[in-house]
C-alpha cells in the first residue's frame, strides 16, 4: 500500500470505530469523574485524535445518584440559570438537582468540560446517564471503564 | 489621446474576483469588498503556514499521549524515557507510528521504558 509518509494521518468521518463504555458513578468524586468522561466523548485517548473530526466513543454511566462531592459543595454548589425575563435567574441547589434530576448533575459537569462548539452538541449525544444501577443499552454490550 | 483601463481593469477586476470564491456576500462580488477579501485572506494565509508547525507538533503531541497512555504511561515520562534511551525518532515519526503501525510504537515505547529503571 502506498501512503505518502510525509503526511500527517487525517482520518475520514466514517471511518471512525466508536465503543461503548460503562462507568459506574457510586462513590466517584463529581469532577473527576466528570473529566475521563469527557476524554472517552470526545475520542481523546485514542493515537487517531484529530480535534476537528468527531473521534467520540459512547459512554453510558449508571448510578448517577450515588455521585460524591468533596468540601461542603452538597450544601453550597448552585446552579444557575435564567429565564430571559427581568429578575428571573434562578438557582438550583446541587443537593436538590441531585434529588429531583440526577442525570442533570453529571450532564453539566461534562458539558463544561467539553469544547464550546458544534462537535460538543455531538458528543452528548453520545453521553447516557442513568440515576440508577440500570440501563437500557445492554444491546450494546458496554465495556466497563477501569476508574482509578 | 485619452487613455481609458478598459480590458486592464476588466482582467484585474476579474483576477480578484476569482480568486474570492466561497466568501460571503459582497466579499465575492463587489469588487472593493473582494479585495479587501483577498488581501486579508493572502495575510492570514502567511501567518497560517507559519503557525501550521506549531499546530501540528500540538496534534502530535496529543496522539503520542493517547497512544503512550494505552500503555500506561503518560507523555512526560516516555518522552524523559526516549531520551535516557538515546532514541532520537522526532514527535512527527511517533504520531505516525502510533495511528500506522500501533506495534512498532509499543516496540520503541517499551525499549524507550526499559532505559528508565
Amino acid at each position: 500500500m502506498t501512503t505518502k509518509l510525509h503526511r500527517t494521518y487525517y482520518p475520514k468521518a466514517d471511518e471512525v470505530a466508536r465503543e461503548w463504555h460503562l462507568v459506574d458513578a457510586s462513590g466517584q468524586i463529581l469532577g473527576r469523574l466528570a473529566a475521563k468522561i469527557a476524554t472517552l466523548l470526545m475520542g481523546k485517548h485514542k493515537p487517531a485524535y484529530t480535534p476537528g473530526v468527531d473521534m467520540g466513543d459512547f459512554v453510558v454511566v449508571i448510578n448517577a445518584a450515588r455521585i460524591r462531592v468533596t468540601g461542603r459543595k452538597m450544601e453550597n454548589k448552585i446552579y444557575h440559570r435564567h429565564t430571559g425575563y427581568p429578575g428571573g435567574l434562578k438557582e438550583t441547589a446541587l443537593k436538590d438537582m441531585l434529588a429531583k434530576h440526577p442525570e442533570r448533575v453529571i450532564e453539566l459537569a461534562v458539558k463544561g468540560m467539553l469544547p464550546k462548539n458544534r462537535l460538543a452538541r455531538k458528543m452528548l449525544k453520545r453521553l447516557k446517564v442513568y440515576a440508577g444501577p440500570e440501563h437500557p443499552h445492554q444491546a450494546q454490550n458496554p465495556k466497563p471503564v477501569r476508574l482509578d | 489621446m485619452r487613455v481609458k483601463t478598459g480590458t486592464v481593469r476588466r482582467r484585474r477586476h476579474k483576477k480578484i474576483l476569482k480568486m474570492v470564491k466561497g466568501q460571503r456576500g459582497p466579499r465575492s462580488r463587489v469588487f472593493r469588498r473582494a479585495m479587501e477579501a483577498w488581501l486579508k485572506s493572502m495575510w492570514y494565509a502567511y501567518r497560517d503556514r507559519r503557525a501550521r508547525k506549531r499546530d501540528l507538533r500540538r496534534l502530535w503531541i496529543l496522539r503520542i499521549n493517547a497512544a503512550a497512555r494505552q500503555h500506561g504511561v503518560p507523555y512526560s515520562r516516555f518522552m524523559y524515557a526516549l531520551r535516557r534511551a538515546d532514541i532520537q525518532l522526532n514527535r512527527k515519526m511517533l504520531a505516525d507510528l502510533a495511528v500506522r503501525d500501533p506495534k512498532a510504537f509499543q516496540a520503541v515505547l517499551e525499549t524507550a521504558m526499559a532505559a528508565v529503571d
